[in-house]
């Protein structure tokens, strides 16, 4: 490992937060402005690229920006561990950018600049959080992070936005108050902050409490972005955002810089060996463990869409946190790859979900039956991209859950294991309709959905309302055209579950009158600015899945575990 | 010359204040040319008095020849000369910003010079008494400026923070009795040598100290001394408001600080525990119960001074921790925040001018509105929530760093709380600026006010402020080493 | 005892009455005038603290001749006599302050203003 003094990973923050002002001086010319946006992109990914040959090699870039006093300065590192990060959110940002153009002119959307310039503020944060090179210079990114992204998640200035937007700060910032506290009692414990791979020494010798109320402070304040239970709930609230972000910062950016943090905390501040003398790795599993399993028994009830995928975010964000809890060379490996492969496939559930969205105007699952028929490309990428999910071979997340279930097995934490592939089958059970219905079943024809609609513990039967509720015949009226639509399919007491939906939620999704349009295989069902991006994120999902060492991304993460004393891989 | 500078920084403001009464027989508008140049020359005495506590250190004059402890000793080091430099920036400022938003009286700028001597005076003494002279004279000056307001709602606020700051400053001049009492002296270094002789325990010497905290309490505004404060910061002139939200209280806070560490000394916090955790409890209390009745204000200036009460709590509980660390987050943040509350109060003056927006309520959708002044406004709030790399944040992180530190984990709880208190009153302004609909509306625009327009320097000075807040970061490692080198042979642990 | 504190100790009584008292006004009374004064009587009473503290028994006046020694402290004395100047222009301003306020509202009770400021 040797240090070179470079600007490179400074440039690489710089480049987009520079463009924030270019591209607020754009507001009339939307073209030129997303042209810059596009430029920055790519000058950002090129940068950060540039720099994963030398990475690998064993290289590390350092730019010192300045000093806060007391021997903790502000400096950027481009090392292993942050490049994985940099290089997936950099890339990512590229492909969510076509796909901003085609979401946000689908939808006609307000105030596109702010929108675009907190996207490019974002991403600089973001890039900001993988190189900090000692916990304070993370934690300045991390909290900048917060203040970027809020006005993507209160971008629709409705009630319900703002009261997102409330949550998010709310909870964002009170994690990063825990982060604060725990970088103070490091620094006092040990006077240091910076990121040493195996962990920094004084740490081990530290008074164990005070080590692990550190610990405590710190994995809980980056769970509360990594949505760790009990601190989950502002993530369904948030996906109010527009669906890009969803897919760029709720599954990506946002959510893993609390993983990166997490992930930084557990090999770079504490390491392996003190985290196993301490005792803090067994409960930071079982907290992961509960999430991941309680988070997909919650998804298997989401109707809404894009809150489903929330939940599955929140689930598989903990496979993360587990594969790095488990302290095992391949579980940490397999932790880490899940970091990328989790990054593809959800961006392309999320594109997916905001195509429909602009296409069809449908949020509800329970609307999209033979909806395969409208976009099938779209629903293909989805197909591929929940198979991934669910842990099923070619796809990136197989390769990502073996290694961690290896290292699950390999440190004898049987129940982990059990964990994670009950989660799979969850996994499955709930994708797995939506495919189904999409290609399969048509909205005339098609199966009643028991899980969404039937009330905990299945009391009343299969139809949720069975229960002769008064609001239900309210509902009824309201849903009286739709319910024409369904012809000759009329259920018997003259209105379905999915309808009654609507009527609550007063949008105007759902297959039109005379049912989905057929719209073939050649991309007619959606401009390409989206397409494109769909399937790009989907073919990389399964690029990881085939050839993850080629991808590099297995490369960079052998790498961080490879340097990682005390480590078997 | 160059060994007067330190007496000349009060001379110069008070001879200035003499000129524009007189100017008034012949000319109508001088008092601001005359401020300025005052100022100006001010801000000259101060960087040369920097420059010479830099190079050569502590700095002590004798006041007309008689030697200390009998006669009036000033003395200038690395704290003195931050908040010397403070004074005359921010007079600067807020003369860039009063040159076009008013008043435009000569006798506001005789005022506003007078002021500007007390609190350069408070922070160059060396003599207790001395300093009740120079808190009188600010006072003063603040009670006059707070009155130079339109209608008599000023003039209520005015009277009222006259009588509470007299009482505040009555309750120092008695403490400082009882210090006499006990001593003999008034010298703040020959004090620190007598009442150590004298004994801690000693009841003269631990009323001394009750009544002295007590008073400058008072002039801070700690909850629930603090009642002066909203009254007088929301009903004066947006110049006032900048002017003395960013320095009085803070020349205050520095005052007490001076108190704690050159006359009782560290070593005294140390003996007397029940003296530290009392003020450092007031503090904390302070910084919560000020941030509860921040965000129970709908009217934004009433909320900044609330929010003041809450700060300056951060800043006495970390002179009180008196560990290294502490003492420095605590001169950041001081520092940091007369900046970043002189430029939200200053914002404020010009958003109600270009909008008539002065509630929570009316500041909905004023982010189109008013860009510039939003922008600024919502920069310098989050730099007050503590959001890095603003120095709202280094400040507060050094107060925790040494808290934690000094172990004193409830302290901690509160310091990290306040992160969220602050966001709790800033959030729902940043919201409404931003993701509200406008409630009011472009038509109905400040006809209350005459439609005041908004000048060049105005803005820039806001700008500036919000440039600052984030600039100064960069210099913290220059206050550390200051205090380090001047200030570390108090603070020893 | 008690009766010893009492004689020679009187003046700290009076010193504390007038502080009590001053206090009192300053809080209790709603007439703005009578806060001024109360505020007078809080400042007296540290006047007079100071001025009895320089008194020794047996003490001349400060002015130094031959063996007229032990002289009383000079030092209080012109500290009151800045204090009291200080005190004066303070008051001044005070009723300054209140003249105005009259002038405009026609009252000088607190509870008064506060409710023409809430109509």
């Amino acid at each position: 490992m040797t240090d070179v003094a470079s600007l490179r990973p400074l440039f690489a923050v710089l480049v987009s937060a520079v463009a924030i002002p270019i591209i607020l001086s754009l507001r009339s010319r939307p073209n030129v402005r997303e042209g810059v946006t596009l430029a920055v992109a790519a000058t950002k990914f090129g940068l950060v690229a540039s720099m994963v040959p030398g990475v690998l090699a064993g290289t590390t870039y350092v730019t010192r920006i300045g000093e806060f006093g007391n021997g903790i300065s502000l400096a950027l590192r481009a090392d292993p561990l942050g490049i994985l990060f940099a290089l997936l959110a950099s890339l990512l940002w590229i492909v969510t950018s076509f796909y901003s153009i085609g979401y946000m002119r689908g939808l006609s959307e307000h105030a596109q600049t702010r929108y675009f310039a907190s996207f490019a503020a974002s991403l600089a944060c973001a890039v900001g959080v993988a190189f900090g090179a000692n916990l304070v210079t993370l934690f300045v990114f991390y909290e900048l992070l917060t203040v970027s992204t809020y006005p993507l998640v209160t971008h629709d200035e409705t009630d319900e936005a703002r009261a997102a937007g409330r949550k998010y700060l709310t909870y964002t910032f009170g994690g990063g108050v825990a982060v604060l506290g725990g970088t103070a009692l490091v620094y006092v414990l040990t006077g240091t902050t910076a990121f040493t791979p195996g962990g920094i020494e004084a740490l081990a010798t530290a008074d164990p409490t005070l080590a692990r109320a550190a610990f405590a402070l710190l994995a809980g304040g980056f769970g509360v972005k990594a949505a760790l239970m009990p601190v989950h709930s502002w993530l369904p609230d948030a996906m109010v955002a527009p669906t890009p972000v969803s897919g760029l910062l709720h599954a990506v950016a946002v959510v893993k810089s609390g993983i990166f943090g997490i992930a930084r905390v557990v090999l770079d501040v504490f390491g392996t060996e003190t985290m196993a003398e301490l005792g803090v790795a067994l409960p930071l599993a079982a907290v992961a463990a509960i999430t991941l399993l309680t988070a997909s028994v919650i998804a298997l009830r989401q109707d809404n869409l894009k809150r489903r995928l929330a939940y599955s975010t929140i689930s598989q964000l903990s496979y993360i946190v587990l594969g790095l809890a488990l302290l095992e060379g391949d579980a940490l490996i397999g932790g880490l790859l899940h970091i990328p492969a989790h990054a593809f496939m959800k961006l392309t559930l999320f594109f997916c979900a905001g195509a429909i969205h602009v296409e069809t105007h449908t949020d509800d699952i329970s609307d999209m039956a033979g909806i395969g028929d409208r976009m099938p490309l779209t629903m293909a990428a989805f197909a591929v991209a929940a198979a991934g999910m669910a842990g099923i071979p070619l796809v990136a997340g197989f390769v990502s859950k073996w290694y961690i279930v290896i290292g699950a097995l390999q440190g004898g934490g049987l129940v982990f294991a059990a964990a994670l592939l009950i989660s799979g089958v969850l996994n499955i059970a709930y994708f797995w309709p939506v495919v189904y219905q999409a290609y399969f079943e048509s909205p005339e024809g098609h199966d009643e959905k028991p899980l969404l609609s039937a009330p905990l513990g299945g009391r009343s039967g299969p139809r949720a309302d069975g229960g002769g509720e008064t609001e239900a015949y309210g509902d009824a009226s309201a849903a009286e055209t739709h319910d024409d639509a369904h012809g000759a399919e009329t259920h018997e007491d003259g209105h379905d579950v999915e309808s009654r939906d609507d009527g609550h939620r007063g949008h105007h999704g759902g297959p039109p009158a005379s049912g989905w349009d057929v719209r073939g295989w050649r991309g007619a069902e959606s401009t390409w600015f989206m397409l494109g991006p769909i399937l790009t994120a989907a073919s990389l999902s399964v690029l990881l899945g085939v050839v993850p060492r080629t991808a590099v991304f297995l490369r960079i993460v052998e790498t961080v575990v490879g340097s990682l004393p005390g480590v078997v891989v | 010359m160059i060994e007067h500078l330190i007496v000349l920084l009060v001379v110069l403001p008070i001879l200035g204040a003499a000129v524009p009464p007189l100017a008034s027989l012949r000319y109508d508008r001088v008092g601001w040319a005359v401020a300025t140049a005052t100022t100006l020359g001010h801000a000259a005495f101060a960087a040369a008095l920097a420059w010479t506590v830099w190079t050569d250190g502590t700095v002590r004059y004798a006041v007309g020849g008689f030697a200390a402890p009998y006669g009036i000793e000033l003395v200038a080091d690395g704290l003195t000369i931050l908040l010397v430099a403070l004074v005359s920036a921010v007079s600067l400022g807020v003369l860039a910003y009063a040159r076009h938003a008013g008043p435009h009286a000569n006798t506001f700028y005789s005022q506003f010079l007078l002021l500007v001597a007390g609190l350069s005076g408070m922070t160059v003494t060396g003599d207790v008494f001395n300093l009740y002279v120079f808190l009188e004279i600010t006072g003063l000056a603040a009670y006059g400026l707070v009155a130079s307001g339109p209608g008599a709602r000023s003039a209520v606020a005015a009277l009222k923070y006259l009588v509470i700051g007299t009482i505040g400053a009555s309750l120092y001049l008695l403490g400082v009795g009882y210090a006499l009492a006990a001593t003999g002296t008034l010298n703040m270094a020959d004090l620190s040598v007598k009442l150590a002789e004298v004994g801690y325990d000693s009841t003269l010497v631990l009323t001394a100290f009750g009544l002295i905290v007590a008073g400058l309490t008072v002039k801070v505004a700690l909850f629930p001394l603090h009642t002066w404060q909203p009254d007088a910061y929301a009903d004066s002139l947006d110049s006032v408001s900048a002017f003395i939200s960013a320095l009085v209280s803070t020349v205050s806070a520095y005052a007490l600080a001076r108190v704690l560490f050159s006359v009782f000394t560290v070593d005294f916090l140390e003996a007397v525990p029940t003296a530290r955790w009392a003020l450092v409890g007031v503090a904390c209390v302070s910084i919560v119960a000020g941030s509860g009745l921040a965000v129970a204000q709908s009217d934004v200036r009433r909320m900044l001074a609330y929010s003041s009460v809450s700060q300056f709590g951060l800043v006495i509980a970390g002179f009180a921790i008196a560990t290294p660390l502490a003492v420095v987050g605590a001169t950041v943040h001081l520092v940091g925040h007369a900046v970043m509350k002189g430029g939200l109060f200053a914002v404020t003056g010009i958003i109600e001018r270009r909008t008539g927006a002065t509630t929570v309520g009316g500041y909905a959708g004023m982010g189109g509105r008013v860009p510039v002044a939003a922008g600024v406004f919502t920069l310098l709030a989050l730099a007050m929530v503590g959001v890095p790399p603003a120095i709202g944040f280094v400040g507060k992180w050094y107060i925790v760093l040494g808290a934690v530190d000094a172990g004193v984990w409830p302290v901690v709880v509160v310091l990290l709380a306040s992160t969220l208190l602050t966001l709790a009153y800033f959030a729902r302004l940043g919201e409404r600026l931003y993701f509200a609909e406008p409630t009011i509306t472009s038509g109905s625009t400040a006809a209350t006010d005459g439609g005041e327009s908004v000048s060049t320097g105005m803005i820039v000075t806001v700008v500036v402020a919000a440039v600052l807040a984030v600039a100064l970061t960069a210099a913290v490692p220059v206050i550390d080493q200051l205090i380090d080198q001047t200030v570390f042979e108090l603070i020893r642990q | 005892m008690t009766l010893d504190l009492l004689t020679t100790h009187y003046n700290y009584y009076a010193v504390a009455l007038l502080l009590g008292i001053g206090l009192y006004t300053v809080i209790e009374s709603p007439n703005l005038v009578k806060k001024v004064i109360g505020m007078n009587v809080f400042q007296t009473g540290i006047f007079l603290f100071f001025i009895t503290l320089a008194f020794r028994n047996g003490g001349n006046p400060p002015v130094i001749t031959e063996g007229a020694g032990p002289y009383v402290s000079p030092l209080p004395h012109v500290l009151i006599l800045t204090a009291i100047v200080v005190g004066v222009s303070l008051t001044a301003v005070a009723l300054a302050l209140v003249v105005r306020v009259y002038s405009e509202y026609g009252t000088l009770d607190e509870d008064t203003l506060e409710q023409l400021y809430h109509d």
